[in-house]
């Protein structure tokens, strides 16, 4: 404890890069809309013409969900290996790379360079989770860790010393852009259903040979709380979009939530 | 606009009834553009198409050469009314090629989102006057189960002896299906959702009973249906076992800003009144490889679409490595959206 | 020649009578021009004018057809007796019997295209010309039967009429096949109709082998009672004579045929609420409504105290056998069978949807319009078409050959006393 408190100033400087940056990003949200992909607020792209008949993305005007791709390729990069060969081998595959969405900020590669170095702040000796005692504005979901249900804590995935990356069984760091070969360490069923395009999601060409954008594991799932409690779905909540009209001369749908029986409830 | 030329010159060669009609409509069109483009500055291009339209063949029977100018005739009607080039793609089925459709019911969370995006993909009506989903998405209640819920007296009440299904208030009682549900977020703790569209059966009922033969199923599977050889009877609507179908009641209401202009002749292209529609998976975009609208944009991956004849195709994987149902598979009419739980 | 004279005269005769008749007429004209304005409406529209949806997509028009293809083949009714039995009073009137069956084919023709959604693509229909999906798709079927049974009973009436009319032997090797092949063709329209609601599975309510027969009895109690009232009104507006004999006959189809349908109807309600699956429910809400939503109700139980009540009645000889009060038991049953073969059908058939959706539906102001007015050109083209042929068949229309008209007169005059 007393070495963070030795190194307050140097932190005080993350803090100012970190809202010297912030307003930048702000007023550019504000020119162009933005909308989320998969998860409200994680998966965010902005709206732009790619030629005047063709706009990249159209937004659900109620909800700011992206319902429509013009191009499904926009923003991405090569998927990179996977750890074996299969038909995805021969087909082009890209993923939309993770971490601008992750470090909107650039907060982690400053917070790497500047203090997590495994120097500076010390590696911790125990693996006995804690509660985190700051950057609790910061990092997300910082005392709401769902995933494993106690039995796993921040740095079985995340690297010791690099807060940019991920980290796998071996001690190599794995790219946030890769987080399947992260989740895949524990999950190998569902990693192997998502390897063959039947869990998970895919855009772009559907036939054999087609270039395909992978969705990663994190574009849909919040990795610090999947099961989302007793809902259990996998999924955060969102806000649906509307009600289809009622059909003419009806009123209302009151109907169709009465229960069978001789006393309707509620 | 040259076929008007050649028509004039051809006339003792007129075969049957239809070419006739044809060229009598280009001789009332070339008279009425003539004397319309005296009177005023209205384009002539309009009436002619519109003329030409009313009379052509079902697209199935059309010759290669018809059909291209049919899809002419739509694309020059199309850019003008919508202000954009618009394209009119006529691709027939892809060979070697049998859609399929699997939607993982566990997985689906309710957002509608591919009702909308297939709105936005498919150019349908929208509006309060004329709404139309090819989607519908039922949210299905995962049933009550408390002591207090149960009815425990007999039927009848004096004589005290409970028979068999006669329990005013049976435990765990679920509703058929929710259509209009609107909670503020879903999924919902105690619900479950059921998206469903068009089957694209393979002995599809609708087909059967269409009198004109106005909807058939092409060789990959798609039911698809010439919007201007419908007239509008609506058997298809009563047969469908799915409620896959619907009808433009009046001329559909679709901005010009929203519309989208790559469209297929049996798929997306706009409808007018009176004819019915369907999903007809995409087939604009499906035919040339890309996955439809309602799979691209599923947030939570609930929906596969793939080559069944393709073993190695996602959906061939999912038929063979999941707990896979097709709805209401009693009524033999095998349809190619199956459904599936992890 | 002789038959453009024929012709000629018939509407003649057709279009005369008293202020009471043109009264009638301009009183149906009104309808008819309420028609016209609805048709126009709908086709300048689209049939969003009407409150038909894509829950209820099947509605007052083709209710209306349903029931209409019953009346049609009621005509039967009469001629099976008149020429299978032998029936002598029934013989004499048969043609009046053709003349309901030709405005009742003319009626459901006319409700067809008001419900298709794309009349002027009428012709894509047409063989050789269009694509006529026969024999797979029933209406293909339905198209043919009923153009048929027009044709024929066009044929029979009016063959028959003509001989009269010319005064020339009727070739029985022509006209007696004409006659047996309609009776059949009458029972095919009626079946050919139920086939085509009872052949969808999707609509469990309909989706019984009971329907042909269920169709077949309630069409031959409401035909008859209608052809009772109108011959009624033939009888008390005009010279011609119909013996009682006949009304006992026809009120005596009625009855058998109701009971039978309330036979049949009964059997439905055991089978379907007995068990009460969900194939059950259009049943449940057309008796009982769902959750609030029973628009229907209060015209079944109407319908089905309608034909109770009459069937109980006219199971009575002495009520049965007075034609004073027959006419008002006939129309009760037939306004019974009109809600249950019609509206009562065809509601809970769409209602709820092959996906469980409810919705109500009353008709528009349109369609209420069109459905009228179609109603209005069935008893124009009735009243001038029984007109015309009570005329020739009293001999007061018959050809002139070459004589004066005192002849004429002196001729007519023979005839009506």
């Amino acid at each position: 404890m007393t070495r963070y408190r030795n190194h307050q100033p140097l932190f005080g400087f993350c803090l100012l890069l970190f809202l010297f940056t912030r307003p930048v990003l702000g007023t550019e949200n504000q020119a162009d809309k933005e909308c989320f992909e998969s998860r409200d607020g994680m998966s965010q792209v902005k709206v732009r013409q790619i030629n005047p008949e063709l706009v990249n993305i159209k937004c659900s005007s109620t909800t700011g969900g992206v319902l429509w791709w013009g191009d499904p390729f926009a923003g991405t990069i090569p998927m990179g290996d996977m750890d074996i060969e299969a038909d995805y081998s021969n087909e082009e595959a890209v993923v939309k790379p993770r971490e601008p969405q992750l470090d909107r900020n650039k907060m982690l590669t400053i917070c790497s360079m500047a203090c997590h170095d495994g120097n500076y702040v010390p590696i911790p000796h125990t693996k006995n989770p804690r509660s985190l005692k700051m950057h609790l504005d910061t990092v997300p979901d910082a005392m709401n860790l769902k995933h494993g249900k106690g039995n796993i804590w921040c740095l079985d995935c995340h690297h010791l010393v690099d807060r940019t990356k991920l980290i796998d069984n071996f001690g190599y760091s794995i790219s946030f852009n890769q987080p399947q070969k992260l989740c895949g360490k524990c999950h190998g069923q569902v990693y192997r259903a998502w390897r063959d395009g039947i869990h998970g999601k895919r855009i772009g060409m559907w036939d054999k040979g087609g270039k395909k954008r992978w969705w990663v594991c994190t574009e849909c799932h919040n990795p610090h709380d999947v099961e989302q409690e007793e809902r259990n779905s996998g999924f955060a909540q969102l806000r649906p979009e509307p009600a289809p009209n009622l059909p003419k001369g009806m009123v209302n749908a009151d109907h169709e939530r009465m229960h069978h029986g001789a006393h309707p409830d509620e | 606009m040259p076929k008007q030329d050649s028509s004039n010159t051809k006339d003792n060669k007129l075969s049957s009834r239809r070419d006739f009609l044809r060229s009598a409509g280009n001789y009332t069109v070339a008279s009425l553009s003539g004397a319309a483009m005296l009177l005023s500055d209205q384009k002539p291009a309009k009436a002619n198409v519109t003329w030409e339209e009313h009379f052509q063949k079902n697209y199935r029977l059309m010759t290669d050469e018809e059909k291209q100018q049919a899809i002419e005739r739509l694309e020059t009607r199309y850019s003008e009314e919508y202000g954009k080039q618009v394209t009119v793609d006529g691709s027939p089925s892809m060979e070697g090629v049998l859609f399929g459709y699997a939607l993982n019911i566990q997985k689906c969370i309710g957002c509608r989102r591919c009702v909308k995006a297939c709105v936005a993909e498919n150019n349908q009506s929208r509006g309060d006057e004329q709404q139309i989903e090819w989607i519908r998405v039922l949210r299905m209640e995962k049933g009550k189960f408390s002591e207090t819920d149960r009815d425990q007296h007999g039927y009848p009440e004096s004589f005290g002896v409970q028979v068999g299904g006669n329990a005013y208030k049976p435990a765990g009682v679920v509703l058929e299906g929710q259509h209009y549900y609107e909670p503020e977020q879903v999924p919902e703790k105690d619900a479950f959702y059921f998206p469903m569209q068009c089957m694209q059966c393979e002995k599809p009922p609708c087909v059967k009973v269409c009198p004109v033969r106005t909807t058939y199923r092409d060789p990959d599977g798609i039911v698809v249906i010439d919007y201007n050889w419908c007239i509008g009877c609506r058997m298809c609507i009563g047969a469908c076992p799915y409620w896959a179908r619907r009808f433009n009641w009046g001329e559909p209401n679709l901005p010009k800003e929203e519309m989208n202009p790559v469209t297929h002749y049996l798929g997306n292209r706009p409808r007018m009144k009176g004819v019915v529609e369907k999903c007809t998976f995409c087939v604009q975009r499906t035919r040339k490889g890309r996955w439809t609208a309602c799979v691209e944009v599923c947030p939570v991956g609930a929906r596969k679409f793939g080559n069944l004849l393709d073993p190695n195709s996602e959906i061939r994987k999912v038929l063979a490595k999941k707990k896979v149902f097709r709805l209401r598979a009693d009524l033999n009419t095998y349809p190619k959206f199956f459904y599936y739980m992890d | 020649m002789r038959f453009l004279q024929f012709v000629v005269d018939y509407l003649k005769a057709g279009f005369t009578g008293g202020i009471l008749f043109w009264l009638w007429m301009l009183f149906l004209l009104f309808f008819i021009m309420l028609w016209g304005y609805g048709e126009y409406v709908q086709i300048a529209n689209g049939m969003i004018v009407t409150n038909l949806n894509d829950q209820v997509s099947w509605g007052f028009y083709l209710a209306n057809f349903v029931f209409m293809v019953g009346v049609a083949a009621a005509a039967v009714t009469v001629v099976f007796p008149a020429y299978v039995y032998k029936h002598k009073e029934l013989h004499r009137i048969v043609v009046l019997g053709e003349m309901i069956a030709i405005a009742a084919v003319v009626m459901c023709l006319l409700f067809v295209i008001a419900h298709m959604g794309r009349p002027d693509r009428l012709w894509h229909i047409l063989p050789v010309i269009g694509i006529f999906n026969f024999p797979h798709a029933m209406l293909t079927w339905d198209v043919i039967v009923l153009n048929g049974y027009l044709l024929l009973n066009i044929i029979g009436g009016y063959y028959y009429l003509y001989k009269k009319y010319s005064g020339g032997e009727i070739n029985k090797s022509f006209y007696l096949p004409v006659v047996y092949i309609a009776i059949v063709w009458a029972l095919s329209i009626r079946t050919v109709t139920a086939f085509l609601i009872n052949t969808m599975p999707a609509r469990p309510m309909w989706f019984h082998s009971m329907m042909p027969i269920k169709f077949i009895t309630t069409a031959f109690a409401a035909g008859p009672s209608l052809i009772i009232v109108v011959f009624l009104l033939v009888r008390r507006f005009t010279p011609m004579k119909i013996a009682d004999e006949a009304f006992h006959l026809l009120s005596q189809i009625v009855v058998w045929c109701l009971g039978i349908a309330l036979f049949l109807t009964m059997s439905e309600i055991v089978t379907e609420l007995y068990p009460a699956t969900e194939h059950s429910l259009g049943l449940q809400y057309l008796m009982f409504g769902h959750n609030g939503l029973n628009r229907l109700v209060p015209f079944f139980w109407t319908a089905l105290s309608l034909m109770v009540g009459s069937f109980i009645l006219l199971l009575i000889p002495r009520i049965r056998k007075n034609l004073k009060l027959l006419p008002f038991i006939c129309i009760a049953a037939f306004v019974g069978i009109w809600i249950e073969k019609g509206m009562g059908l065809m509601l809970p058939g769409v209602i709820p949807t092959p996906v469980g959706e409810f919705a109500e539906y009353t008709p528009s102001q349109i369609e209420l319009m069109v459905v009228g007015g179609i109603w209005a050109i069935g008893f124009f083209l009735l009243t001038f078409m029984l007109k015309g042929a009570v005329a020739v068949l009293q001999g007061e229309v018959r050809h002139r050959t070459g004589t004066s008209k005192q002849a004429v007169s002196k001729q007519q005059a023979e005839a009506t006393t």
